[in-house]
């Protein structure tokens, strides 16, 4: 197996705030690598700095060997790399299949012609029903996204990522806020995409139960700063892993996410 | 809209069809002058094209104000209402027009473009208005008189052919306006639902998450500035034309605060509702202020409180959103009644 992903002393400041600290991480090609850690550990911003939201204080990001640390953000996508974000971030008077349709349409040169009705180019409505199909949301194709109910516009998210077919997916908390008896037909709609397409999944998530079970490896951060990483089994018998942050989770956290039982 | 309906017809009948309503408003506008002639004037067909005088001849005049200020709250409406950009310069492209600087317009065009792309939200807002205080000032600067006539404007600019002579071809400058314009709209339709436009939709919506997609917003951004940007300054040629003396007005931040005000009260980003807009804009500030005089600003004014109140996305606008209520309730009905799950279409234009 190779590395797909991999950051190099990444870090990322706020004023006095170190939010990404020195963060050197490997992504296994085809793994579906997990990062954990508390609220405020960095998880999203470090996210950020991978998909290029967000420009490093210090530290390279690197995607099949190429350095992609001062990519634009528009560019990461072309790269392969799609990312979906912890609060829905959606087109909201569009409707669900313009949604996903513009996500289909972005990565040729099909986006600029100026006259042509969009209607005409087929593939990409035909794969906009494929991917509603995938995510589940054929039947809401012609409602506005945000009357959606929240469960739905999580898929949609998901769906938006999926359509370009990128070969790596970060994932950031895509079951946030979803009813608990939801979470596991995503999970189980992300480890299918991953295992049929052999792709990479980067996934941040809350709910433990379901980030041991789907895992190949996790990273867990902690203030900014990588606290620990392994197999899953290991990072439950790790004790610093124990005290620091899976422990007080699951003891002060009760039931976040809705997820956890 | 799920499945690609490709049923639509093709060829001349599907075109036809796609476009009865420019055809049917072109018929309409094209037998206007002809039916005031007979009706209100009691004179004879020819009297349209010998431009005699009289109700027509006078009420083409006014039409082709309109027309002229459709186009140029149509370019507004593709930057604000599709595009979702706050701009505040909008003026100045017309008013680049109206001097009859077509060249420099295509430069502004492109200088301003790569300048604005870059900016988004309220800084994309104040960078215009930035932008067209300079022009203003530069306008009315004594240092260009000779080009530009400082305070009083130009005066006596000539038509360069027949059919843009508005004093003695007024029928010929009416068809040329309104064809300039209705052409303007099919392209600017054709615009919103080709792919590129559908990018424009995402921006308003929500420019980050059109980054993320791949879209680099700054070329989408471009060609919306360059398209309007034009076609105002067509506009405010064609104003130079029908209204030989221009003033410094129609560069001022009023005039770009009258586009504002024809697509409001025609409908934010509904294309159609510009070309309404601007008939109902110039026709109320024309007839109130014939009949009423003094008073017609205040009626102006409630007129317009009037129309935002009861028709709060503009007349185009609240047409659609509740025709499209009455299409659901009776599409729910069906259901109800056959049982079966008909999928009500998208209600996005
Ligand atoms: N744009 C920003 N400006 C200032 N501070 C920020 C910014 N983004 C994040 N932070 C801070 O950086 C720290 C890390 O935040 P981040 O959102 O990355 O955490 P997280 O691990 O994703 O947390 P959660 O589990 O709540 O999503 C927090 O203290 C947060 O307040
Ligand atoms: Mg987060």
């Amino acid at each position: 197996m190779s590395v797909i992903l991999e950051t190099q002393s990444l870090r990322r400041e706020f004023g006095a705030l170190v939010a990404v600290d020195d963060v050197s991480v490997k992504i296994e090609e085809g793994s579906l690598h997990s990062i954990i850690g508390p609220n405020g550990a960095g998880k999203t911003t470090f996210f950020n700095l991978v998909s290029g939201t967000l420009k490093p204080t210090a530290g390279r990001v690197f995607y099949k060997g190429e350095d992609i640390t001062d990519l634009p953000v528009h560019r990461t996508i072309h790269e392969g790399i799609g990312r979906s974000f912890q609060i829905t971030n959606i087109f909201p008077n569009l409707t669900v299949f313009e949604n996903i349709r513009l996500a289909s349409q972005a990565l040729g040169s099909d986006s600029y012609r100026l006259f042509r009705s969009h209607l005409k180019f087929t593939e990409h409505l035909e794969r906009t029903n494929e991917v509603l199909e995938e995510v589940g949301l054929t039947s809401r194709a012609p409602t506005l996204a945000r009357t959606l109910p929240h469960g739905d516009q999580r898929k949609l998210e998901l769906g938006m990522i999926l359509a370009p077919d990128p070969d790596v997916l970060m994932l950031d908390e895509p079951t946030a806020g979803m009813a608990a008896e939801q979470v596991p037909e995503l999970m189980a709609l992300v480890q299918s995409i991953q295992e049929a397409g052999n792709k990479t999944v980067v996934l941040v998530e809350h709910n433990m139960n379901v980030v041991m079970s789907v895992s190949d490896r996790i990273t867990v951060m902690h203030q900014g700063a990588l606290l620990a990483e392994g197999t899953p089994a290991e990072i439950s018998a790790d004790e610093t892993v124990q005290t620091a942050y899976l422990g007080a989770l699951y003891n002060e956290e009760p039931g976040r996410d809705g997820g956890k039982t | 809209m799920t499945a690609p309906t490709m049923t639509d017809r093709t060829g001349l009948t599907g075109w036809l069809q796609r476009r009865r309503g420019v055809l049917i408003t072109a018929a309409l506008l094209v037998a206007f002058p002809f039916i005031i002639s007979i009706v209100v004037d009691g004179q004879g067909l020819a009297a349209v094209w010998s431009n005699e005088q009289g109700n027509a001849r006078f009420l083409q005049g006014l039409a082709i104000e309109v027309f002229i200020l459709a186009l140029y709250a149509l370019s507004y409406d593709l930057i604000l209402g599709v595009t979702g950009l706050l701009s505040f310069g909008h003026a100045m492209f017309f008013a680049v027009g109206a001097y009859v600087v077509l060249i420099a317009a295509l430069l502004q065009a492109f200088l301003f473009a790569i300048v604005l792309p870059r900016v988004k939200g309220i800084t994309f807002a104040l960078v215009t208005l930035g932008f067209a205080s300079v022009f203003w000032i530069v306008i009315q600067s004594s240092d260009l008189q000779e080009w530009a006539g400082a305070e009083i404007g130009l005066q006596g600019v000539e038509a360069p052919v027949w059919f843009l002579d508005t004093t003695n071809h007024r029928f010929a400058f009416y068809l040329v306006s309104l064809a300039i314009l209705l052409g303007v709209f099919v392209l600017y339709q054709r615009i919103i639902d080709a792919p590129a436009g559908k990018v424009f939709a995402s921006i308003r919506e929500n420019e980050d998450r059109s980054l993320m997609l791949g879209y680099n917003t700054f070329w989408f951004k471009l060609m919306v500035l360059v398209v309007a940007s034009i076609t105002a300054a067509l506009a405010g040629a064609m104003h130079t034309m029908h209204q030989p003396i221009v003033t410094p007005n129609v560069a001022s931040l009023a005039f770009t605060v009258t586009a504002l005000l024809i697509i409001l009260i025609g409908g934010v980003g509904t294309l159609t509702g510009a070309l309404v807009g601007a008939a109902v804009y110039r026709l109320l500030q024309f007839y109130l202020d014939r009949w009423y005089g003094a008073a017609s600003e205040l009626l102006i004014g409630l007129a317009y409180v009037l129309l935002v109140l009861y028709l709060p996305y503009g007349i185009v606008g609240t047409w659609r959103a509740r025709s499209l209520r009455i299409k659901e309730g009776r599409d729910r009905l069906l259901q109800m009644v056959t049982g079966a799950s008909k999928e009500t279409s998208s209600p996005e234009e």
